[in-house]
């Protein structure tokens, strides 16, 4: 590239890239730039600003002038009825046991919206410094009231973002925080990234989806397990990504809300059993049975920690009311 | 309180003269990094590049390790599980957290945690000492410190604190807010990164400082450990007795993880469901029951033994590697774990008179450092040791050293310098405080 196109390109990215643009919010984790990374154009947060890089930010903006706002909205639940610290829930698991739950929390990430005629187009999640970071999300619905102490008092039950305008009749998302961003240092990590209970130090990552219930301790914590360093402090790779692939059709942005089930996801489990010598729950640990039928829920095959399609419970579409 | 007041005046004139010295000697200690003091022979730890040792952030991290601020129900800190009397371990089985909860593991050793590769008895995944702090700090499975949620909560208790005011802007200066979790672990590391031993009578006598540092039976015992027959070198090797370590300089992060056939519950190598090893992390069969050969310096103070502490006396730990492996013959970890099919072969049994035994028990007490598990530097900061202005902790306060407490006072040194300088902890040597060091001085100490 000539020099002077350098320069022009560069001043176009500059000059467009205002706020709210998906480009000016890069990350980053290196510490080379302030805090929460300040360098206008690092889409991916490597400490560099790439020709590609700046080439895609223009031409999100320009495009993005054609771009809608949408709001996805999520709603916490426990079969019918809404979820809430500490209420007691009955009827629920496998033989209909007592359940008060004490946590809920998970990632989506690479949120994408359908086509009828089966295109996938992403949705560019807004860069709102507390929720929302690149293309992951967290979906909180505990407030911290008894007995979520562990929590925060602020919930998010929205994914919010940009797309580009169409005729959509289905939404896709993952369940989890994506490799790229699962294994950075979670002690400097930008939020939502930087809740410590969402935390996995031990397996080095994060907890993707985060249940705890109050009565005779049942925790849920999923994540990426079977993790191995390619070289020294760089994970290459994990046995079990344990990342759910969730396809929900028909479902509109304007009309209809994603539940979110806890009774669902419990479904097939027994809140008063717990295999021996293994945590009470399922915290992802692939010796432990507990976890077969909770992942089965949640669309992941235990055995591979692979996606599968159809499988999953825990997601339903509703109308919005 | 008139002779106070009295005596007070010829304090203040003597602090007056000190107060020109300290601006002669302009003490610029703070900006100088700060390269720990190796033992002869060790190699130099390998400091990562983000987070260069000084000797601000080592005095933070020091106050950090002790603080029981550092768990959520304020009832424990790193110190309550890694005590230095017991060279950083507990002296229990199994470590005990914040909440009441046992760990399955035992509180490992810190002796020379510098060098190590992974950190843990079984875990790859943890290489560096910065991320390895958030495991007890925010782990759920168990709770340790049990601060799970509670980061707010846990710099917000920090920033109150008027030393760590101090403290925290003098170890990461030019931060507008030092007061994160990345810089908390940060100073936690850069201390345990100063816990060197490398003083027992073994390293006397390898460093040709006393050449009878060693007993005679120890020399033959090292002879025992150092065998074919006994093989221990093996994976217990190198300075540090353990074949996991690294160092400045070094390409390669040596990390060996073996099974020495403590359990075989089903006769098929199993080992007990929550601690089942390396395997727990890679799930892959051969890695069952395989752990971190620790190193075996300082094994006089960390008893009981292996990752349970399920071996409670030096002797029969001899005894199980004699016998290749431990047989338990009822309850619910029955099994010979000499025949455990993932046991190393390095494990095989050796015959043994007890003569050598003792030999080698000698050779394993020879590394023990009596001077690691009281260095006061090392030691609690929070309690005062020797008196005021006693910087290097001699029970000697000289000019120099009020000198640096004056000029810590004045804001031309850092509280690193000389943290009793401070007692009271408000961050500031104040009048009274260099009084009372005046005074040590004086009068002696
Ligand atoms: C409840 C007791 C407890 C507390 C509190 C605790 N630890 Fe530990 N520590 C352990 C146990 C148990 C292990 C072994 C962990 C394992 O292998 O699962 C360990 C291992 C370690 C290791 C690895 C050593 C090696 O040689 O591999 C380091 C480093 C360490 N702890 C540092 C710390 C620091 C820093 C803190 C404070 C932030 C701390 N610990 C708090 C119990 C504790
Ligand atoms: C094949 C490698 C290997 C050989 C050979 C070996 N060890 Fe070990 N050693 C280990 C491992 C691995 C552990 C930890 C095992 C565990 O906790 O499950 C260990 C633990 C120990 C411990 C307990 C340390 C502590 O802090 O708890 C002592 C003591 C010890 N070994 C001494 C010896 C002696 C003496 C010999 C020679 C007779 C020897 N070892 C030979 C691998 C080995």
């Amino acid at each position: 590239m000539e020099p002077w196109m350098r320069t022009l390109v560069l001043f176009l990215a500059v000059a467009v890239s205002g706020p709210g643009a998906y480009v000016a919010q890069a990350t980053d984790t290196s510490g080379r730039f302030d805090r929460y990374g300040q360098c206008a154009g690092d889409r991916n947060g490597d400490g560099q600003v790439t020709v590609d890089e700046l080439v895609a930010g223009v031409n999100n903006i320009l495009e993005g002038c054609g771009h809608v706002p949408v709001a996805i909205r999520f709603a916490g639940r426990v079969g019918q009825e809404p979820f809430q610290c500490g209420t007691t829930y009955s009827g629920v698991g496998r033989n209909g046991g007592e359940f008060v739950p004490s946590d809920f929390r998970f990632y989506v990430s690479n949120v994408r919206l359908l086509t009828s005629d089966d295109r996938e187009v992403a949705v560019l999640l807004d860069q709102d410094g507390v929720w929302q970071l690149e293309d992951v999300a967290l979906l909180d619905f505990e407030n911290k009231t008894s007995p979520c102490v562990n929590g925060t008092v602020q919930t998010n039950e929205t994914v919010r973002g940009r797309v580009a305008p169409g005729a959509y009749n289905g939404i896709r998302f993952v369940l989890g925080v994506p490799f790229r961003r699962n294994h950075g240092d979670a002690s400097v990590a930008p939020p939502p990234l930087s809740l410590t209970s969402m935390f996995w130090s031990w397996q080095a990552g994060y907890k993707f989806l985060r249940v705890d219930t109050a009565l005779d301790a049942y925790h849920i914590h999923l994540g990426s397990t079977g993790c191995y360093f390619a070289q020294p402090g760089v994970v290459g790779g994990c046995a079990r990504p344990n990342r759910a692939e969730v396809i929900l059709r028909p479902f509109s942005v304007e009309d209809d809300v994603i539940v979110a089930d806890l009774a669902a996801l419990l479904a097939d489990s027994d809140l008063n059993e717990n295999k021996e010598g293994t945590p009470p729950g399922c915290m992802s640990d692939p010796g432990d049975d507990d976890c077969n039928v909770l992942l089965r829920n949640l669309g992941v095959d235990f055995a591979s920690g692979q996606p599968v399609a159809g499988l999953q419970k825990f997601f339903r579409v509703e109308p919005h009311h | 309180m008139l002779g106070r007041i009295r005596g007070s005046a010829i304090y203040i004139a003597a602090l007056s003269l000190l107060h020109c010295l300290a601006w002669a000697a302009e003490d610029l200690q703070a900006q100088r990094s700060y390269a720990v003091e190796l033992p002869v022979g060790f190699p130099k730890p390998r400091i990562p590049a983000d987070n260069p040792l000084s000797i601000e952030k080592i005095a933070l991290g020091r106050f950090l390790f002790y603080d029981v601020r550092l768990s959520g129900n304020l009832s424990q800190s790193c110190a309550s599980c890694h005590q230095q009397a017991r060279a950083f371990t507990d002296g229990r089985p199994r470590a005990v957290g914040s909440t009441g909860e046992i760990h399955p593991r035992s509180a490992m050793s810190l002796t020379n945690v510098a060098y190590a590769t992974a950190l843990g008895w079984a875990n790859p995944l943890l290489d560096s000492l910065e991320r390895q702090a958030l495991v007890p700090m925010f782990n759920e499975r168990p709770v340790e410190l049990g601060l799970s949620g509670k980061e707010e909560e846990l710099v917000d208790r920090l920033r109150a604190d008027l030393r760590y005011q101090r403290m925290f802007a003098e170890a990461f200066r030019g931060q507008s807010d030092p007061f994160t979790l990345g810089n908390i672990v940060k100073a936690i590391a850069s201390f345990e990164r100063t816990l060197i031993s490398g003083n027992s009578a073994y390293d006397r006598y390898v460093q040709g400082l006393d050449d009878n540092a060693l007993s005679e039976e120890a020399f033959f015992g090292g002879r025992l450990f150092f065998s074919e027959r006994l093989e221990c070198f093996h994976c217990h090797g190198g300075f540090n007795f353990t074949a996991s370590v690294t160092h400045e300089g070094n390409p390669f992060d040596e990390t060996s993880f073996q099974n020495n056939g403590l359990y075989n519950i089903d006769g098929r190598g199993a080992y007990p469901p929550d601690n089942t090893g390396l395997f727990e992390i890679t799930r892959i069969p051969s890695d069952m029951g395989r752990f971190k050969a620790p190193t075996l310096r300082n094994l006089s103070y960390t008893a009981p033994y292996m990752h349970d502490g399920s071996i409670a006396t030096l002797e029969e730990v001899i005894d199980h590697y004699a016998a290749g492996g431990r047989r338990i013959h009822s309850g619910p970890y029955a099994g010979d774990g000499s025949k455990n099919p993932y046991k190393s072969n390095f494990i095989r049994g050796f015959v043994i008179t007890e003569e050598e035994k003792q030999q080698v028990l000698a050779f394993l007490q020879s590394l023990d450092d009596p001077e690691f598990v009281t260095n006061p530097r090392l030691s609690d900061p929070f309690q005062l040791w020797g008196c005021v202005s006693d910087c290097n902790y001699d029970f000697v306060v000289t000019v120099d050293e009020l000198v640096r407490a004056v000029n810590i006072a004045l804001g031309e040194s850092s509280l690193a310098v000389c943290l009793s300088a401070d007692p009271s902890g408000d961050g500031d040597p104040t009048i009274e405080e260099i009084l009372q060091g005046i005074h040590a001085l004086l009068a002696g100490c």
